[in-house]
């Protein structure tokens, strides 16, 4: 462009002659790019810090051989490394532990030998075990409970070679002393080491519980042909509950865990935008109205329409760029947040993640930055054309443009039940959850598009001549008012209709799922009393219930019956690692929801005792399994396929598969519990028995001893945590939609000055004028309301049955409460009403004689 | 005229009235102490150029404009009151009741039909004769057939014809027209004039109007000139 300068400075101006409306249109951008770079920041600083943990405990290893849930023997290892002459292999114990010293939080122990370490993970500074001061090394090696602990974590702690950390797995306590500490000037060494202590195999095998197994061995085979014929000869003497597998393959799927629960985060985070997009379309609109006369004079001294348009849209990108630009920083700021809350529940849900460092990626900020300068250019596309339209002889009507709008209605409506329709087309078959979202965003682009043609029908309503005559002149001028700028008042109520109508489907969907789970675990959890070792996150398989616990259970006065579980990650053919319970009793009896059944309780409870299993909901939907299809799980007597006997209902987020506990020991080697699940006697008191099991526990054994309905309230903890990002980003949108409404308002008010002035002057007074703008206002907020009620109440739809079922495979029963449409509308009707202070304010202060003189 | 009304009391008096604006630094006086009086039921003619302080004397006495110094005083059935000294809200009631204002651009409300526009003072004070007052005063200036019509819908003559039923519905002591030809071709300006003349005399209105064409300054009880924030009488 050849006068890009001069369209620049023009652009500028424009964009400085409204300073109010600039700084809203900058800090709605802002807004919807902070969301945006918040959650892609919290999303990629969970999974690189994952990475990377992982990263430096796998090493160079090319390959793992993993068992069952009780590991590998020994002995493989020793085969492998003796018999098969395979030297690059190395043997791995490891697993998280609570460190007392170190604020509580969960470390990953990994227990190596120091021998044949070096190939494997010499930067981590393991090889460096055979290389420490000789005698340290013999204090390693020799002395059981030694540790050796990073460099960083030392000075954070202030914690010194020869003292002791204080361990915990689940019931148990152990000290370890540190023997030295791991330095590195690799950065991302150094951040693995922030949560990894290393320790011999000998003693992690004590800490773990796991003597004469090995949870994995790593190997480094060379990458030539040579390779599948190692991998047949390693394979050939695996016992049939091993085998190998590839460390990034393994990787790849936990992440891939928290896909679906990473995309919905993103889809809400992008959400701001949208709802910002109305505020910039509104913003620019205005300004162009509003520079109309400047436009014909630019136009009749010679700017092109092409000129014309890229003056607008430069000056809605040079806002643009300057909302991306405080929007990143604010993105950076909010991430600290998010990333907690994000953690939190990847840890809740997942596993377990240890993010001390927000990673800001260049990408990340960048693509934030460009989503923010797209969207106020496309928001900017419809009025930078509008501007083209301005004759240069006679300058654009502002009644003209809304009588273009008024004849373009028709048309309008039509893409809105267009987009409407191109909606239920997207979401309907099970395509990618990222159609579904863009389903989602057509069903409430449409209902934005239809939003002008509601507002006409309401004008038309309280337009006819009776009601014309039954209302006040007040009234009837605020609904004229709203009708005459429709073009732009309907911009305001659909963005703030969208963002009502995502906090009522949200809290539909949310307040749903809770009543869902709430009534799951009231039927679920029959036992009276629950006990279990502590666990470090919610996420994490419960370590081993010590024998003695269930010795004391079953002989312990009041107490009825006692049923046990033990859960554990096994292998499943086709779906990677999934969770099995095995119970020797169904604690919710009859109250169990199945999904589909082979019978009645009793007939499935009977087919369940014969080898069959009931997987959860999630698995069923995610891996399409059925009642009657077989899943192939690897035991430790090698690939054994069980029947499908029951798809029950669940919520976790973790497929799963539950097998009667003979079954399961029939199957696998393992001889541990994981949780016992107590009846009391009728007329025992839980709250009192938990209480004499305490003490009677008490200095023996650390375990969590409650109620069925503290268990319940833990879990509905772990949901609501969960949720609270959900609702942090939609308070954002609505944020962002009050700037919106209030921006349209105070554009409004600045179109109208000439029109107050002459109100003003023939006796209209402050008191008036304010109840005027109020009325506006408010019957804005009340449109937008009304209509977010019908719109929430499908996006909750929405959201239940097509976004919850195809990401996590819940079913989920929908509760309608007449309080979330209620507060739904008086948060629209607040909302515009608190977005009228300042306008009406600035209205009441207005001198008649200098608007008059001005215009 | 003149004569008729010196023997009556002043309905407006105005003492040492100053207007001064300021831009920056700058002090630029529109008004320098004018003191004058103006009569019930005469037509005052304000003439002078674009920028003499014509509009600016009639928003002061509109009151809708706060002089920088000096008295407007009116006379009500009440007693004389100073416009100056009241509160906004009181000026607003007082302009609301007292004061009919014609302005060059028309300035009717386009969300309101006519009838609306004209009810509209009446409205506000709350009465409920408003829909006759207004239904006889637009058969008077000749548009009682487009009551519900918009504004956006007549010709600029109509729409002043409208504003000026409208300075007068709720019976005004006085009025004040800023121009109101000033934006209508002559023969429609001329129609317009004689009707807001012959409506102001029926009802016995005093009228004020800053105007800059002297055809209308012949029809005057008095004519001013304004020049250097100060006012000369011409005529009367």
């Amino acid at each position: 462009m050849r006068h890009l300068r001069t369209l620049l400075r023009l652009a500028w101006g424009g964009a400085w002659r409204r300073p109010l409306q600039s700084l809203f249109f900058i800090v709605g951008v802002s807004i919807g790019v902070a969301m945006i770079i918040a959650i892609d920041l919290a999303n990629s600083s969970a999974n690189r810090a994952f990475t990377i943990s992982t990263d430096a405990v796998v090493g160079r290893a090319t390959h793992q051989i993993v068992g069952g849930p009780n590991g590998v023997d020994e002995s493989v290892y020793l085969q492998i490394r003796r018999e098969l002459g395979y030297r690059k292999s190395a043997p791995i114990v490891e697993g998280y532990v609570k460190v007392k010293s170190l604020g509580g939080q969960p470390m990953r122990l990994l227990g190596v030998d120091s021998f044949a370490e070096r190939p494997f993970r010499e930067e981590l500074g393991t090889a460096k075990i055979a290389g420490l001061n000789q005698k340290s090394f013999s204090t390693f090696i020799a002395e059981p409970n030694t540790v050796l602990i990073g460099a960083n974590v030392s000075d954070e702690y202030r914690i010194a070679i020869g003292e002791s950390l204080e361990i915990q797995v689940g019931s148990y306590h152990h000290k370890l002393r540190i023997v030295d500490v791991i330095a590195s000037e690799d950065r991302r060494i150094r951040r693995s080491l922030k949560d990894l202590l290393v320790t011999d195999i000998a003693t992690a095998q004590e800490v773990f519980a796991k003597i004469g197994k090995l949870d994995r061995i790593d190997l480094i085979l060379p990458d030539d042909p040579s390779n599948s014929e190692a991998l047949e000869r390693i394979e050939s003497v695996l016992p049939p509950g091993a085998r190998i597998e590839n460390p990034d393959a393994r990787r790849g799927a936990v992440i891939e865990m928290t896909k679906a629960f990473r995309l919905n985060l993103t889809a809400l985070s992008l959400l701001a935008l949208v709802v910002g997009m109305f505020l910039i379309y509104n913003t620019v609109s205005f300004s162009v109205i509003q520079r109309r006369p400047v436009i014909g004079r630019l136009r009749a001294i010679g700017m092109t329409r092409r000129e014309v348009f890229a003056m607008i849209l430069a000056e809605a990108t040079v806002l643009g760029i300057a909302g991306a630009l405080l929007g990143v920083g604010l993105g950076i700021a909010l991430s600290r947040g998010a990333i907690g809350m994000v953690t939190t529940s990847i840890n809740d849900l997942f596993f377990i993640s240890n993010v001390r460092e927000l990673d800001i990626s260049l990408p990340t900020l960048l693509k934030g930055g460009l989503f923010g300068i797209a969207a106020a250019a496309i928001g900017a596309l419809i009025p930078a054309y509008e501007a083209t339209r301005v004759s240069p002889v006679s300058t654009l009507q502002r009644s003209a443009i809304e009588s273009r709008t008024r004849r373009s209605l028709r048309w309008i409506s039509v893409a809105g039940v267009a987009a409407l329709v191109f909606g239920a087309g997207t979401l309907l078959p099970e395509w990618h959850l990222g159609l579904t979202f863009l389903g989602v965003l057509a069903v409430l682009v449409g209902m934005a598009l239809l939003t002008p043609v509601f507002m006409r029908g309401f004008a038309t309503l309280a337009g006819t001549r009776w009601l014309r005559q039954k209302l006040s002149i007040l009234v009837n001028m605020a609904v004229r008012d709203i009708d005459r700028a429709l073009s732009r008042t309907s911009t305001a109520v659909a963005a703030l209709m969208i963002a009502v109508s995502v906090i009522v489907g949200v809290s539909v969907m949310i307040g749903s799922f809770r009543m869902t789970v709430e009534r799951w675990l009231t039927d679920l959890l029959g036992a009276d009393i629950f006990v279990s070792p502590p666990a470090i996150a919610n996420s994490q398989m419960a370590a081993r219930l010590d024998p003695y616990a269930l010795k004391l259970f079953e002989t312990f006065p009041g107490i009825s019956q006692v049923a046990t579980a033990r859960s554990v990650e096994v292998d499943a053919k086709g779906m990677g690692r999934i969770t099995l319970s095995a119970i020797t009793l169904d604690i919710a009896g009859d109250k169990r929801h199945y999904k589909s059944a082979v019978g009645d309780h009793a007939e499935t409870w009977d087919a369940f005792q014969a080898g069959g299993v009931i997987v959860n909901e999630p698995l069923a939907n995610r891996y399409k399994r059925s009642l009657g299809d077989t899943i192939a799980l690897l035991t430790d007597k090698g690939e054994i396929p069980f029947e499908i006997v029951g798809v029950a209902y669940d919520y976790d987020v973790r497929p799963g598969v539950m097998m009667s506990d003979a079954v399961y020991r029939s199957y696998w080697d393992d001889p541990h519990l994981s949780s016992a699940a107590l009846f009391v006697q009728p007329g025992v008191d839980v709250d009192e028995k938990i209480g004499e099991l305490k003490s009677a526990l008490a200095g023996k054994l650390d375990l969590i001893i409650r109620s069925n309905r503290a268990l319940r309230a833990n879990a509905l903890g772990v949901f609501d945590r969960t949720f609270s990002i959900f609702v942090a980003l939609q308070m954002l949108a609505a944020v962002v939609a009050f700037i919106g409404v209030l921006s349209a308002l105070m554009s409004l008010q600045l179109e109208r000055t000439r029109e107050i002035g002459t109100l003003r002057s023939i006796g209209i007074t402050r008191g008036q004028l304010s109840r005027l703008t109020f009325l506006e206002t408010g019957l804005m907020g009340a449109i937008a309301g009304l209509i977010a009620m019908p719109t929430g109440l499908v996006l909750a739809t929405i959201l239940i049955y097509i976004i919850n079922l195809r990401s996590f495979g819940w079913t989920l029963q929908m509760q309608l409460q007449p309080s979330q449409f209620t507060l739904a509308f008086v948060v629209a009707l607040i909302s515009a009403l608190l977005a009228s202070i300042y306008p009406a304010r600035r209205m009441g202060q207005m001198q008649p004689a200098d608007v008059l003189r001005t215009e | 005229m003149l004569g008729n009304n010196s023997a009556h009391k002043p309905l407006i008096r105005i003492c040492g009235l100053r207007k001064i604006y300021r831009e920056g630094d700058q002090h630029h006086i529109v008004l320098d102490g004018i003191t004058e009086e103006f009569y019930g039921g005469e037509f005052v003619c304000l003439h002078g150029k674009s920028g003499s302080g014509k509009s600016t004397l009639l928003n002061l006495i509109a009151g809708i404009d706060a002089p920088s110094d000096g008295d407007i005083l009116i006379q009500t059935p009440d007693g004389e009151i100073a416009l100056n000294r009241l509160t906004e809200r009181e000026r607003t009631l007082f302009r609301r009741d007292h004061i009919g204002f014609v302005f060059q651009f028309f300035n009717l409300i386009p969300t309101l039909t006519v009838i609306e526009n004209v009810t509209l003072p009446l409205n506000l004070m709350g009465r409920r004769d408003a829909h006759k007052s207004a239904a006889s005063l637009l058969d008077a200036v000749g548009l009682g057939a487009r009551t519900d019509t918009y504004p956006d819908k007549l010709s600029g003559g109509e729409q002043q014809r409208v504003a000026i039923a409208r300075a007068l519905v709720h019976n005004p002591r006085f009025l004040l027209a800023d121009e109101p030809t000033g934006n209508l071709d002559a023969e429609t300006g001329e129609s317009v004039l004689s009707l807001l003349l012959r409506l102001s005399r029926v009802a016995d209105k005093t009228l004020v109007m800053a105007t800059h064409a002297t055809e209308i300054a012949e029809q005057a009880d008095r004519v001013f000139h304004m020049d250097g924030g100060k006012l000369n009488l011409h005529k009367g």
